[in-house]
């Protein structure tokens, strides 16, 4: 009887060690995951995954969502582990990073790029070796979105080409007056939001080397400045609404007129609120009246990559369906699921045909035709350690804890140190 | 003197290795997840993260900035200021709800599930509703009160919007538990103190109070602890671009910022350490306070 013990727990082991096994696929195909942020995307990812699929039937790809604010944190511990998944979305702010510690696999190789694709799409997707590690997937840039009830009941023209930041106050000042309802909602944002004014007023982020910010250039802090001091007007909430309530929010309730947004939100906000279509509807963004340079218009334009990790142990297939991905076949697949604007040139009117479903058609070709004039999304190796000092260091301008010229200085001196220092390593 | 070394006999050295082969698992679980993560994030403190668990060593420079950077400081200030709202409040308030949930009522099974009720609640999605409830504009306390209060926002009352979230989530945990100490107390203790005379209040202090004293420290070192440590409800209410976050910064959003949205793991690391120093300190104070207030003879 002594014995039993011993036979429990190897039977014990046994059956552990025979779910362990179990983990492993038996049916003999490749299983691959797909890691994305955007659910909104997922559908669009999984019909092009199907189409591969069907021509590759000893192949199954599993596409994952997780939210953008996890996403980093899980896919660098990933990483760091070598369990990253077979394919991921990349952004242009992590490529840098990424690719430097060889965390990606090269696709310089896969595809003929450069018939295909603008030069912005292939920067983006470019690591500072000048080698591609992601497949380009889409462009996107910014636009003014406006209610078109609120400039009506103001009596106001909507916004057109001819607008300007003067055009733009003017405006929200009327609607204010109208209606009581906000004008132009400025919220403290990159992208969405200050991005916009510094390069439409001749004034950058970054020089053009990448080595330097561009917050000593009296272009950009005319700009921040102009941007930051929107939000003493009566007609634009301060940053302690928008804590609270988006200005995507605010606007689809009916209480601001106007708000900056990306085109890639675009198909959801008409899915989403089914009670506006036709309320609203988009423009070019305004420029700037008095450029120190230029002429005064710009719009950030960024584009998202695939890649894969370059220690995969599905690494041939994950090429292979990168590869399928980079295609005119898969780009035409996600535009016409209405994800995103296909970073594939010539294929931007799938993506607009998404939209024909709808009663009332928006101005998309307002997007279309800033990728004329829109400027490359910021970045540098070194963003990744800058980027979240310099969004502390707008909070504390917005809320008047530091000197709008002191704040101004602080991020030029953050970008040139982290970049200096990064430069130093490599 | 020294020691005798215990000669066991062959069945109790059997029986030996059987208690350690029982708690192995357990010990390896705590050597694996806990003490060796422990001795890589002291390690990681004294490092700088350059990327994907590349360190560079970097010795004290860590704590030196940490000890010059004023958001440190005042998150280290808003992890006290947010214990001293919740704990002493927090548990009055638990105990009160006990106290009440142990009287003969009607219904006290439903009133004890109601009570427990947060607590089954995921964190994240109890703290978007009082979001809803505290929104400046549209929330309802808001417009209850008749108030124009900025709850989430304002630097001087997101910190008690916050309390006020994180009590009401912890009052039916801690209730519960203090519940448990008073239904340990033998009811002839209260029949022998009403025939000397003893009022309601007299027989409070001098029987309900010392005898669920053992329940209510473990309550008060666990409360204590968790609200040192106080993370996701802030990150849930307050996002990195409100203009409140500096006065609502706990060490350990601090931390989540620093470590994995700015990437700099050593400094996260460093403030971990300090953070683990304060909470070590605070409970060897509790242990050698409980002398004078906790009481452990039945």
């Amino acid at each position: 009887m002594r014995r039993k013990p011993g036979i429990l727990a190897a039977v014990l082991a046994l059956a552990l060690l025979l779910s362990l096994s179990g983990c492993g696929a038996s049916d003999g195909k490749t299983h691959l995951t797909f890691q994305i942020w955007d659910v909104a995307q997922r559908d669009g990812m999984q019909a092009m995954c199907d189409a591969y699929t069907a021509q590759n039937p000893d192949v199954v790809i599993e596409v994952q969502v997780t939210s953008w604010s996890e996403y980093w944190t899980k896919l660098e511990a990933a990483a760091e582990s070598n369990t990253m998944p077979d394919l991921f979305w990349m952004h242009t702010d992590q490529i840098l990073y990424y690719s430097e510690f060889g965390m990606l696999a090269d696709v310089t190789d896969l595809f003929p790029y450069e018939e295909h694709y603008s030069d912005i799409s292939i920067s983006n997707a470019t690591g500072s070796d000048g080698r591609m590690y992601g497949v380009p997937k889409d462009k996107d840039n910014i636009c003014l979105v406006y209610n078109r009830e609120m400039f009506d009941a103001a009596g106001v023209a909507y916004p057109d080409e001819s607008w300007t930041w003067d055009d733009l106050e003017a405006a929200s000042q009327a609607i204010y007056d109208a209606t009581g309802n906000y004008g132009y909602m400025a919220y403290n944002d990159e992208q969405l939001g200050y991005h916009n004014f510094v390069y439409q007023n001749g004034g950058c982020i970054l020089t053009e080397d990448k080595t330097r910010g561009g917050f000593d250039q009296e272009a950009t802090r005319a700009a921040v400045k102009y941007y930051v001091g929107l939000q003493g007007n009566d007609w634009c909430p301060n940053q302690a609404y928008f804590a609270e309530t988006s200005p995507g929010t605010a606007f689809f309730s009916e209480k601001g007129a106007m708000f900056l947004e990306g085109s890639w939100n675009l198909l959801s906000e008409m899915n989403n609120y089914p009670d506006m279509v036709g309320k609203w509807d988009i423009a070019v963004l305004p420029a700037a009246p008095d450029p120190v340079s230029g002429d005064g218009r710009a719009t950030i334009s960024n584009g998202l990559t695939y890649a894969t990790g370059a220690h995969g142990k599905n690494l041939e297939v994950a090429l292979d369906v990168l590869t399928y991905f980079a295609g005119e076949e898969a780009q035409r697949i996600q535009g016409e699921s209405g994800a995103a604007i296909p970073a594939y040139e010539g294929l931007e009117e799938t993506w607009i045909s998404a939209f024909s479903k709808f009663d009332y058609q928006l101005d998309l070709e307002a997007i279309m035709s800033q990728f004329d004039y829109c400027v490359q999304y910021v970045n540098n190796a070194a963003r990744p350690k800058w980027k979240s000092g310099v969004v502390d260091i707008m909070t504390s301008i917005y809320n008047g804890s530091v000197d709008i010229d002191t704040g101004l200085d602080q991020i030029q001196e953050l970008i040139n140190t982290e970049t200096a220092k990064k430069l130093a390593d490599s | 003197m020294r020691k005798k070394a215990i000669r066991l006999s062959a069945a109790a050295r059997r029986e030996q290795n059987w208690g350690w082969f029982m708690v192995g698992p357990t010990i390896a679980g705590l050597l694996i997840l806990n003490v060796w993560p422990f001795i890589q994030t002291l390690y990681a403190s004294f490092c700088e993260h350059l990327g994907f668990g590349h360190y560079k060593f970097i010795g004290f420079e860590n704590y030196v900035n940490m000890f010059q950077d004023p958001d440190f400081w005042k998150a280290t200030w808003n992890t006290a200021y947010f214990c001293i709202l919740t704990v002493p409040v927090g548990l009055f308030l638990s105990l009160l709800v006990a106290i009440l949930l142990n009287a003969k009522i009607k219904g006290k099974g439903f009133f004890r599930s109601v009570f427990f009720l947060p607590m089954i609640c995921a964190p994240a999605a109890v703290t978007m509703v009082w979001r809803w409830i505290f929104n400046s504009e549209y929330g309802i306390l808001n417009q209850i009160f008749g108030t124009h209060i900025s709850w989430i926002t304002d630097s001087k009352v997101v910190m008690i919007a916050c309390a006020i979230v994180a009590i009401w989530s912890a009052i039916g945990y801690d209730a519960v538990l203090l519940l448990a100490g008073l239904q340990n107390i033998s009811k002839s203790y209260y029949e022998a103190a009403s025939i000397d005379g003893a009022g309601k209040v007299t027989q409070f202090f001098r029987i309900t109070l010392p005898m669920v004293s053992p329940t209510l420290f473990v309550v008060l070192i666990m409360r204590l602890m968790a609200s040192m440590k106080v993370y996701d409800l802030i990150y849930m209410m307050v996002e990195d671009t409100n203009p409140a976050l500096t006065s609502v910064q706990s060490l350990m959003y601090l931390f989540y910022r620093e470590s994995f949205v700015a990437g700099s793991r050593g400094y996260g690391s460093a403030i971990v350490i300090w953070t683990v120093l304060l909470i070590g300190i605070v409970t060897i104070i509790q242990f050698v306070g409980q002398k004078k207030w906790v009481n452990y003879e039945i």
